[in-house]
């Protein structure tokens, strides 16, 4: 096709048809396609194309539209704020959760090694619970001395004198 | 952009532009007016096109609520470093596209299960038959509704820009996330395709 607007620009017909050239240019346009049966023909069927189009119109948008927007809005703002509030309180997702619950278990169980160490630390406590054993009886000891009283406890102090 | 082929969308456009820009730029202060303007301003256009990327009105109003909600969570974080339209309907485009890439893919998982081969509700959802709509304007738009459906998204997205928005090669191209000269190719060969579907139709 030897058609310049054809080879070249053929977005000049739909822009033409679209009404979107200036008069000059749509003017030249317009001379050119009284010579060029091919761009006559191609700007003819764009034409039918464009008003094809303008027989698709949308239907009418629900009366609550707007309602349902600012309602959304509203929670959302409403939402934010007491996000922002609550956000230290919240039960974290369990993604995050998991890390955070297994730093703290490993802080729950140092902690609880140090106060409660392993056997080799735990030798010196043992005499002394022995220790406090022996006291604890000898105290014993001498309560049952003191109900006898003295000269009863001279007699069962020695038990062959009777 | 050709000579001769309006670039400017008039001087009422560009007052427009910074109007909107303004308008936001005082949502971004706590202006609910505002953004209650813009609103009202933009809320049928955002629609209509989502409605006729989708071809559900339901699910267009929805998927309308979530651009308006973006724009609005976006407030403190707004620029005007393009035209606010430019950037509503690169919203709209994304969520809408996004959408139909989900749908097709859980149509095509029910085709997979469904072996009667029903044809998807998709297509008569949103036919709500008037008395006064004559047989062969429904026919007509059945067939305008099927070629621009066809259309490969992006050719889709550019002609009902194009089109119904009548939006610049300059301004789609910022929509689309693309060059200008790959606008005027996505147009060129959708109108092309339209052009061998639809040039036969008498005007109603």
């Amino acid at each position: 096709m030897n058609c310049p607007i054809q080879n070249r620009n053929p977005e000049a017909l739909v822009a033409y048809t679209a009404g979107a050239l200036d008069r000059e240019a749509a003017r030249a346009l317009e001379r050119h396609m009284a010579d060029c049966a091919a761009c006559r023909s191609m700007a003819a069927d764009q034409a039918a194309v464009w008003k094809a189009l303008d027989a698709w119109e949308a239907p009418a948008i629900s009366p609550d539209f707007d309602r349902r927007l600012y309602r959304r809005i509203d929670r959302e703002v409403r939402f934010s704020w007491w996000d922002r509030l609550t956000r230290a309180f919240r039960p974290m997702p369990l993604r995050q959760a998991l890390p955070v619950t297994a730093s703290a278990g490993l802080l729950l169980m140092a902690g609880l090694l140090l106060q409660h160490p392993g056997p080799s630390t735990r030798v010196a406590p043992r005499g002394e619970i022995v220790r406090a054993n022996q006291v604890e009886s000898t105290l014993d000891d001498l309560d049952l001395l003191r109900q006898f009283g003295a000269p009863d406890s001279a007699e069962s102090a020695h038990p062959d004198a009777m | 952009m050709e000579p001769g082929v309006r670039t400017d969308m008039g001087a009422a456009a560009a007052a427009a532009l910074d109007y909107d820009a303004e308008l936001m730029l005082r949502v971004k202060e706590g202006d609910g007016t505002s953004f209650g303007v813009l609103l009202e301003k933009h809320r049928a256009s955002v629609i209509h096109f989502i409605y006729r990327l989708v071809e559900e009105q339901a699910v267009a109003e929805e998927l309308a609520q979530e651009v308006f909600l973006r724009v609005y969570r976006s407030r403190s974080s707004y620029e005007p470093t393009a035209k606010f339209k430019t950037w509503l309907f690169r919203i709209a485009s994304h969520l809408a596209l996004n959408w139909l890439r989900d749908e097709k893919h859980a149509r095509g998982q029910e085709r997979l299960d469904d072996v009667s081969g029903n044809l998807p509700a998709r297509q008569i959802s949103d036919r709500r038959p008037s008395v006064e709509q004559t047989l062969v304007y429904a026919v007509k738009l059945e067939e305008v509704r099927q070629a621009i459906a066809a259309l490969p998204e992006k050719q889709r997205t550019a002609v009902l820009l194009h089109k119904y928005e009548e939006m610049a090669y300059t301004q789609i191209a910022k929509v689309l996330e693309c060059s200008e000269s790959a606008v005027k190719s996505l147009l060129f060969r959708a109108y092309e395709t339209l052009r061998a579907r639809l040039a036969h139709m008498e005007p109603t």
